[in-house]
């Protein structure tokens, strides 16, 4: 059971670990080139692959990489449910000092890997589907639970790691320092939160050890009102006093390591274990449907989330339509499966459709539980020209074509709060789809302009259907808006 | 909402009883800082210098703001100020643009730095005033150490209140380079930022703050067609040509997307016209222009790199 636990949370993190390979091959490439006595050249490029805890030292000195390349690399153990969280906050107030000390007071409990100030600090620059993000990203388990931290420089990073949700953040830890207070722009830090979608801070008041007890509490109580201000709970957040430096430095451990003990206690408990795929509603984006003589009708394509079995009820939905079905078997490779369980490629028969009632593009879920839009807000990115996007600005009324699981639907583009988007610019954008498709908050998406790729995007709020009239429009020509403006004037 | 405040109120007070009987200075030190906006800590060493009197305390603050500022200001002076918003403020026939930076984007999204932006823009507009001057059109072009000597009517220069600035946001910040332009008899300004909120009607004597900035100095048969103005301002901002073009002399480009000439670019409105087609149907003419992105390299910075490289190579 443990194991089919946590298959969910692989699909997430697996890209985590792809990503960090990827470093390990920059970095080992530098290797090779510097340490040619190292003869153990080969066997480095055969085990680095499974070498994630070691990938992320992108800078340090060359000893540790060479003992850490040498040995054999650890095998990520996953018996403990994951969470993303990450840090936010002023420059100066000790962040990334905070990170580091998290993962000392840790691995004193062999629990996490200790990572030294500079380690985390200079925010490598990383290339998730294509576009660059500074981001550090750290990872370590307290009793409870296992976390991947994640640190940027700016609120355009963060914007950026939300959308291509490498690892989107479950909770954050939002720090300020007890001498300054919140600063100006600590109001930038929480309208970032929100509009990340984080609902659960808890709060770090840093450098306790420079202030006295007045001035931290009144700090305490500042953060408290600004941030019910901002529209979060400002009383019952959690508020922690310390210093990572003390922790860092093993000095006065009632606000060092005790206090990052108090904090991560409280991250434990205050942000909530997201809900994991396999525990929600089965979801199948299908990918083709076959047509077998003597069985029926077989839809296949990956298991999104849940779990299959025979003889469950399912509907398929999508293409202005809704049908209801049983699925009678459950196949992969060839061979009859008990259960599918979220990640598996299958093959479903089922009873009472034809072959051409379903088309790819559809999904097959349980009954009820998702539903066909036309219309929808998102926040995408779009793509510079070094990323591969285009060169040229656009406006209100652009039709691109939208992809995302298996289908791809023509969309009219409405942008509510600018005239017009430049290429490697994070936006608002208002999608209009030619016809339903299905589509869930948090969905990602990717924007098509003919033959390259425009942007790619999170679905942030399902707006209403389209009434008649505006369907119609969605096709109406340029003359014909332009017609009716005049004509309203 | 209310209660919630009241009852959090409440218990803070209650609260101060336990704090070891420091009960005056706190609500002081926190009057103090609600009223100021100065760090804890100095609000705090203010209030010991004074005895606890709010307005001595109150008056030495800011006194010592500039100082501070200073000490701050020299303290991340080398750190890298790669995020920012460039300002464009057109009134009448007078026009500036200016580019400052800082660290972070959080920064450049907070009011306090939008309204340096425009405090700075409007200095820079007022130094168009100082000059005499009648023929057709003035620029002036200021870089970074121009700036920081600029006087200000309300006293010292522009670095000291740059310094005030960083006092108050505590992360780096420079003004990089601005713009001024001045022009006489038939001739317009027009500007833009982007990104620009939607539904402005006018934007004399406004700062717009964006990522990237355009001004415009051009003739027009009918000066009140707003839209077109706005139209070329997003083209130059969002095309990015390099020159403006004149029919005869300069060729279309192979390529209509490489388009580097404003008059042979595809209009972005429009894209079945060019530029200069618009123009000439609407009676414009575009005398000059001049584009701003915020942290893109400058000449001397390119010069500079250049010689890096060439260092590099050999």
């Amino acid at each position: 059971m443990m194991s089919q636990a946590f298959a969910a949370a692989v699909c997430r993190n697996s890209s985590l670990a792809i990503r960090c390979s990827r470093r390990t091959l920059s970095t080992a490439a530098r290797l090779q080139r510097n340490t040619r006595h190292l003869a153990a050249s080969a066997a480095l490029t055969k085990s680095w692959q499974r070498l994630p805890a070691a990938a992320s030292a992108a800078t340090g000195n060359m000893q540790q990489y060479v003992r850490s390349y040498a040995n054999e690399k650890k095998v990520f153990e996953r018996t403990k449910p994951h969470c993303n969280v990450g840090t936010i906050g002023h420059v100066d107030h000790g962040k990334t000092t905070l990170t580091a000390a998290i993962t000392k007071v840790l691995a004193d409990k062999k629990l996490a890997e200790s990572k030294k100030y500079n380690e985390i600090d200079n925010a490598p620059e990383e290339k998730a589907r294509g576009i660059t993000i500074n981001v550090a990203h750290v990872e370590y388990q307290t009793e409870t639970r296992h976390y991947g931290h994640t640190d940027c420089p700016g609120h355009a990073d963060y914007i950026k790691n939300m959308i291509t949700g490498t690892a989107q953040m479950d909770g954050a830890i939002l720090v300020v320092a007890a001498t300054d207070g919140a600063m100006p722009q600590t109001r930038e830090h929480m309208l970032l939160a929100k509009q990340i979608g984080i609902d659960h801070i808890v709060v770090f008041i840093n450098k306790v050890d420079a202030a006295d007890q007045e001035m931290v509490d009144l700090v305490e109580m500042e953060i408290r009102e600004l941030l019910t201000e901002m529209g979060y709970d400002g009383d019952k957040i959690p508020v922690i006093k310390g210093s990572a430096l003390c922790a860092l430095e093993d000095k006065n451990p009632e606000i060092g390591s005790e206090a990052i003990l108090k904090l991560l206690n409280e991250v434990d408990t205050f942000i909530p274990t997201p809900v994991r795929e396999l525990d929600k509603p089965f979801l199948l984006p299908v990918e083709n449907v076959y047509s077998i003589p003597g069985r029926g009708t077989v839809v296949t394509g990956r298991l999104e989330r849940g779990v299959v079995k025979k003889g469950m009820e399912c509907e398929f939905v999508g293409y202005n339509k809704v049908l209801k079905s049983t699925v009678t078997g459950v196949e992969m490779f060839h061979q009859i499966l008990e259960e599918a369980q979220a990640g598996d490629q299958l093959g479903a028969l089922v009873r009472g459709v034809k072959r051409d009632d379903i088309k790819r593009g559809m999904v097959m879920c349980k009954p009820g539980s998702v539903k066909a839009l036309d219309q929808l807000e998102a926040q995408v990115y779009i793509l510079s020209k070094e990323e591969g996007g285009r060169t040229k600005p656009f406006m209100s009324f652009i039709q691109l074509q939208m992809f995302s699981r298996t289908w791809d639907c023509a969309v009219q583009v409405q942008i509510p709060d600018k005239e017009m988007v430049m290429p490697g610019e994070d936006t608002k954008l208002i999608l209009r789809l030619i016809r339903p498709m299905v589509l869930e908050q948090g969905q990602r998406f990717t924007l098509r302009d003919g033959n390259l790729t425009l942007g790619t995007g999170v679905v942030t709020k399902i707006m209403s259907g389209l009434t008649e009239t505006q369907r119609s429009e969605l096709t109406e020509g340029k003359k014909a808006r332009e017609k009716k403006e005049a004509a309203k004037k | 909402m209310l209660l919630q405040k009241f009852l959090g109120r409440t218990l803070h007070t209650t609260r101060r009883f336990y704090a070891a009987g420091a009960g005056l200075e706190k609500s002081a030190l926190s009057a103090l800082r609600k009223k100021t906006g100065y760090t804890f800590a100095n609000c705090k060493k203010a209030l010991e210098l004074h005895n606890n009197d709010i307005s001595q305390a109150e008056k030495w603050l800011h006194e010592q703001a500039q100082s501070m500022g200073w000490s701050k200001a020299t303290k991340v002076a080398d750190r890298v100020t790669t995020q920012g918003l460039v300002g464009v403020l057109i009134n009448g026939n007078r026009g500036a643009m200016v580019e400052l930076n800082c660290e972070t984007d959080f920064v450049a999204r907070n009011d306090t730095f939008k309204r340096f932006v425009d405090h700075v823009s409007r200095i820079v507009l007022h130094y168009t005033d100082q000059t005499e001057f009648d023929g057709d059109i003035w620029k002036l072009g200021f870089d970074a150490d121009a700036l920081k000597n600029l006087e200000t009517p309300q006293g010292g220069n522009l670095a000291d209140h740059l310094a005030l600035l960083i006092g108050a946001i505590g992360e780096n910040a420079s003004i990089r380079r601005a713009l001024c332009f001045k022009v006489n008899n038939d001739l317009m300004l027009t500007g833009y930022a982007h990104p620009a909120p939607t539904n402005i009607t006018t934007t004399q004597n406004i700062t717009q703050v964006g990522k990237y900035g355009a001004i415009v100095a051009f003739r027009a048969r009918d000066f009140d067609d707003l839209e077109v103005q706005k139209g070329i301002c997003q083209q130059i901002v969002g095309m990015k040509p390099i020159k403006i073009g004149e029919y005869g002399k300069d060729k279309p480009a192979e390529n209509k997307d490489d388009e580097t000439c404003l008059i042979y670019q595809e209009y972005l409105l429009d894209a079945d016209k060019t530029v200069g087609e618009v123009l000439k149907e609407r009676g414009v003419d575009i005398v000059d222009y001049h584009r701003f992105e915020c942290g893109e390299p400058s000449k001397r910075d390119l010069k500079d790199l250049l010689q890096a490289q060439q260092l590099n190579s050999n």
